[in-house]
């Protein structure tokens, strides 16, 4: 699961090379979206500081 | 500032980013330090931001690319400040040797910054926008193609990598070895217990 983002971010940069700008930044999008959802689940300890 | 010398300064930008996760798979492979979940998701937020500078090679300079660049290095920070906090009280530990005195994850932010910094700066350069024929991949400057094939050939590599260490579920937060190449990794995709 946690290799989905760099297997979005792969397809987007195939398909700019392949002249695709649309898909390219559709694909960016997925994978930052799924790099949040990720960080999401890491993310799930209470920092030990005060802040 | 001209779309070309625009392009240039892209690539050098692109180039570094390839020297950061080359490195970050040199301490990997070499010095056999397994990269943590946050290790992971910083690697991907220097591709997220790095596929900003890389449409610009393959569509010409545009405002949008950068923001890609400003969103990528942002989100990528933000992975560093929580892992620099889970370490920053004193005798909690660290993950990972130093180098040059600062941990892999403070490099990180510290990159990501210069990175936001330096997408600033080349966003006041408002000639580098004006419409320009956009290139076939092949027939781009040699420096553009050399950092566009090796930051695809890092990003499908960290593909690989990531699914090795960490399968085909979450990583484990203190990896200590390749999941895909012992008997965890049934356990781990299936959740069956051992």
């Amino acid at each position: 699961m946690m290799s989905l983002p760099f297997l979005l971010f792969a397809c987007g940069l195939a398909a700019g090379w392949t002249q695709r700008r649309g898909a390219a930044m559709g694909f960016w999008a997925a994978g930052v979206v799924v790099m949040l959802v990720l960080f999401k689940m890491q993310a799930t300890d209470a920092l030990n500081i005060s802040l | 500032m001209s779309p070309d010398q625009s392009k240039f300064l892209n690539a050098l930008g692109l180039i570094a980013i390839d020297t950061v996760l080359v490195l970050a798979f040199v301490d990997q492979l070499w010095f056999r330090e397994l990269p943590c979940p946050l290790c992971i998701l910083s690697r991907a937020g220097f591709i997220a931001a790095g596929f900003g500078i890389a449409l610009n090679l393959l569509f010409g300079p545009r405002p949008g690319h950068y923001g890609m660049t400003l969103l990528g290095a942002s989100i990528g920070a933000v992975v560093s400040i929580r892992q620099i906090l889970l370490h920053i009280v004193p005798d909690t530990g660290s993950y990972g040797s130093p180098i040059l005195g600062l941990h892999l994850y403070t490099w990180a932010l510290m990159f990501f910054g210069l990175m936001v910094v330096g997408t600033g700066i080349m966003l006041f350069f408002e000639r580098q926008f004006a419409p320009t024929q956009v290139q076939a991949p092949e027939k781009l400057p040699l420096l553009s193609v050399i950092g566009l094939v090796t930051f695809f050939a890092l990003a499908a590599g960290n593909v690989v990598s990531t699914l090795s260490i960490c399968g085909f579920g979450l990583c484990p937060h203190d990896p200590t070895g390749y999941l895909i190449f012992n008997d965890n990794l049934s356990v781990t995709s299936l959740g069956h217990p051992s």
